[in-house]
């Protein structure tokens, strides 16, 4: 038994953490966190260019060949950072994607291009309506000559606004089962037709709605068989269960502890009170069950086992117990605890606002907590299928 | 990193699990109910050694780590095992750490429950502190001889428990517990003072705690299993109740709390070797959750089975009162959540220290 990422991952942690001391201010957090787009190109080329967006690609293929451990480490201190990350998350994986379902064309003429930071692309599976069934998608791609011709609304593109293209779920046919009428293309964002709107949250990020009117691609950028696309969406989906906000949750607690040794205005250390110790404990077994959970699911991955529901566990547990915590430190400190960061009084340097208002979205998007649950019931303790 | 146990863990974890399926069906555990102890139980755990599993080889030990001593807590929590094993084992490691010439550890070594601990309280609710007449409730007092506890800084054995004992006391686990008059005026004899006492001490409640997280998870895991072995056979309006989401999905969740409280208590076992400023803390985390989940889950498990899980004659009222009383046992989880705080937050009281997490 060893719970240690190991020596690799330990080396991933300082390099990252010295590449956030020099390149990612105090100044370009807050920045981040008001623009809310989940990218920024010039701090994203410079990962490119020490490597990181290719960092889990096979080494065959110019990536970096870093073990899951690794890769967790990379995600983990820059998203505890409050670094734009996304970006960098999607692009690694659809880099990923391509390598493995793409063809020589997509490997020759655009592997090398996002590993270089050049292109980036977002993630286009959600739609009006489509809510918990993905596969329900009902965008269309219909084959023209040899070329296709795209029509409908996507939402929820994160990162749509700053990418040049959307890695897109298609309806090609109605004939058989619904997630077996799926195809994936590449979608340039500046196509005639492609229209960007943005979608504000409460949470504060900026992601998209994209419409298409008569979008004409060619063949070469469609991903995978016709109709075949299903495969390549769950094990997108996957993969961002198995991750969770274990990294969000440890800096959530570590910014309330502080918060709580500090003497406050009225003279008293808030840490005095049996019921901020009481909260704080709670969150701390939340945010080391949580890190347990991934851990778990990045070790599994990294034995090349099947997750079986152990993904969505991670997941489930992850955005239940942040906004459980949420919820319940805001109730705990008061009015002050309304205000956000830099507004005079603010506590926790904001935290609590931002949690309180961050976490909702954490038990509904990529797969919602009752979808990761049913999940769990049916794989994990052979219940019989609940929908 | 590998999450997983090694050949001879799993060895152990088989020779006890079908120990006690032959030796401790439920059926033995309510023919217990009236003492709180299977003394023939208790005779198998020590012809398979358990009794003397952590502690070193000049004591007669086994020389386990505290991970393979929680993996037979978990074990005895699945079948609710009435034996003092979490109370011989902590007591055991205490002596053999401040005093391997005590005679209650040669008793130990002798299969006898020579001793118990009063577990230290310091976050306990005003007025809760001690039980009536000032005694403390002691885990199978109701047949030791000796308690081990701390007053101030100074850890003393109370002998004389014929005279410092209560009759027993009905209970909601149906626990072997006495009310303990731990003066030290008289009969009592120290075992050290000042900061090797405090630190004693403080070691063996954190290896109660933890071991009480591995073995409330076993009954956790055990509730659990009833729970979903019961939604999938029971019919209700013409199919399995497991198929309604109403019920599938609490049992779904007390699965994931299952599943991460087993992973806190292997981390903090893990801890006391490998990152030992963490195991503390840790212990006290896999306490605290192994309560909570132990609670939730055996409630989920008996509300799955409607009024059936509230009558005496089904098996899950068992889980559900020993969850309880365990986790009661050590002080409950809303107080323990407090030494949580304190040991990651500032162990030092100096408000100073660094947070213990994030792991290695």
């Amino acid at each position: 038994m060893d719970f240690r990422l190991g020596e690799k991952a330990a080396e991933v942690q300082r390099e990252i953490r010295a590449f956030l001391k020099e390149n990612f201010s105090e100044e370009d957090r807050k920045e981040a966190a008001e623009d809310g787009g989940g990218h920024n190109w010039d701090l994203y080329r410079k990962l490119a260019a020490e490597g990181w967006v290719s960092a889990g690609w096979p080494k065959g293929y110019g990536g970096g060949d870093r073990d899951p451990y690794e890769n967790l480490t990379l995600y983990w201190e820059l998203c505890k950072a409050g670094f734009p990350w996304i970006g960098l998350l999607n692009n690694g994986f659809i880099g990923h994607t391509l390598l493995a379902m793409g063809t020589d064309y997509h490997r020759e003429h655009f592997v090398p291009k996002i590993a270089a930071g050049e292109i980036a692309f977002a993630l286009g599976y959600s739609e009006p309506g489509s809510g918990s069934d993905v596969a329900s998608a009902r965008v269309t791609a219909t084959p023209d000559g040899d070329e296709w011709l795209i029509n409908g609304e996507k939402m929820w593109t994160t990162t749509a606004h700053t990418a040049q293209y959307v890695f897109m779920l298609t309806r090609t046919s109605t004939q058989d089962r619904p997630h077996r009428g799926l195809t994936m293309f590449l979608v340039p964002t500046d196509a005639e037709g492609v229209e960007v709107t943005p979608i504000h949250t409460m949470g504060g990020e900026r992601s998209n709605g994209v419409s298409l009117s008569n979008v004409r691609i060619p063949d070469v950028n469609r991903v995978g068989e016709v109709d075949r696309g299903w495969s390549v969406v769950r094990f997108a989906l996957g993969l961002e269960q198995a991750m969770g906000y274990a990294d969000l949750q440890e800096r959530f607690i570590q910014n309330a502890g502080k918060w709580s040794l500090e003497t406050g205005p009225d003279g008293e250390r808030p840490f005095d009170d049996p019921r901020i110790k009481e909260q704080l404990g709670q969150t701390a077994i939340h945010a080391e069950v949580s890190r347990l959970l991934r851990h778990r699911s990045t070790w599994i991955t990294a034995e090349g086992k099947d997750l079986g529901g152990k993904g969505a566990m991670t997941k489930s547990f992850s955005g239940t117990s942040y906004l459980d915590d949420a919820q319940s430190w805001m109730d705990l400190v008061g009015p002050a605890g309304l205000l956000k960061e830099d507004e005079d009084g603010a506590l926790a340097d904001g935290n609590f606002d931002e949690a309180f208002r961050q976490t909702p979205v954490n038990t509904i998007y990529g797969g919602t907590v009752e979808i990761l649950r049913s999940l769990v019931a049916e794989v994990e303790l052979g219940l019989p299928k609940s929908r | 990193m590998d999450l997983s146990l090694d050949e001879s863990q799993q060895i152990l974890v088989d020779t006890f699990s079908e120990m006690l399926e032959k030796e401790c069906p439920t059926t033995h555990v309510r023919e217990c109910e009236d003492t709180g102890l299977s003394t023939s139980l208790w005779a198998q755990y020590c012809e398979l050694g358990a009794n003397v599993m952590g502690l070193p080889e000049a004591a007669g030990g086994l020389e386990m780590s505290l991970l393979e001593l929680g993996l037979v807590a978990t074990q005895s929590g699945q079948a609710l095992a009435p034996v003092p094993f979490l109370e011989v084992a902590t007591v055991g490691r205490l002596l053999a750490a401040i005093a391997p010439e005590d005679p209650l550890l040669g008793a130990i070594a002798e299969g006898q429950i020579s001793a118990s601990i009063a577990l230290p309280r310091p976050n306990a609710v005003g007025g809760t502190r001690t039980t009536a007449g000032g005694r403390t409730l002691v885990p199978f007092g109701t047949v030791t001889d000796a308690v081990i506890a701390l007053d101030g800084d100074t850890l003393y054995v109370a002998e004389g428990g014929d005279a410092r004992r209560s009759g027993s006391l009905k209970n909601i686990g149906d626990f072997a517990i006495a009310h303990w008059d731990l003066d030290r005026s008289s009969n009592a004899r120290v075992l050290a003072t000042g900061d090797a006492a405090t630190k004693a001490m403080a070691r063996a409640n954190a290896e109660w705690k933890m071991l009480a997280g591995f073995w409330l998870t076993g009954i956790a895991q055990r509730a659990l299993a009833i729970g979903s072995d019961y939604a999938r056979e029971r019919i209700q309006f013409g199919v399995p109740i497991g198929g309604f989401q109403a019920i599938a999905h609490p049992l779904a969740e007390c699965a994931i709390r299952v599943d991460g409280g087993e992973l806190l208590c292997w981390e903090a076992a893990w801890a006391d070797t490998e990152d030992s400023e963490r195991f503390e803390m840790l212990s006290s985390m896999a306490f605290t959750w192994g309560a909570q989940t132990a609670i939730r889950t055996a409630d989920i498990a008996l509300h799955t089975h409607g009024g059936y899980g509230f009558s005496t004659e089904y098996d899950i009222q068992l889980f559900y009162r020993q969850a309880r009383a365990l986790s009661s046992i050590g002080g409950g989880a809303k107080e323990e959540l407090q030494t949580v705080a304190e040991l990651c937050f500032d162990r030092d009281g100096s408000g100073q220290a660094e947070s213990l997490l994030g792991g290695c």
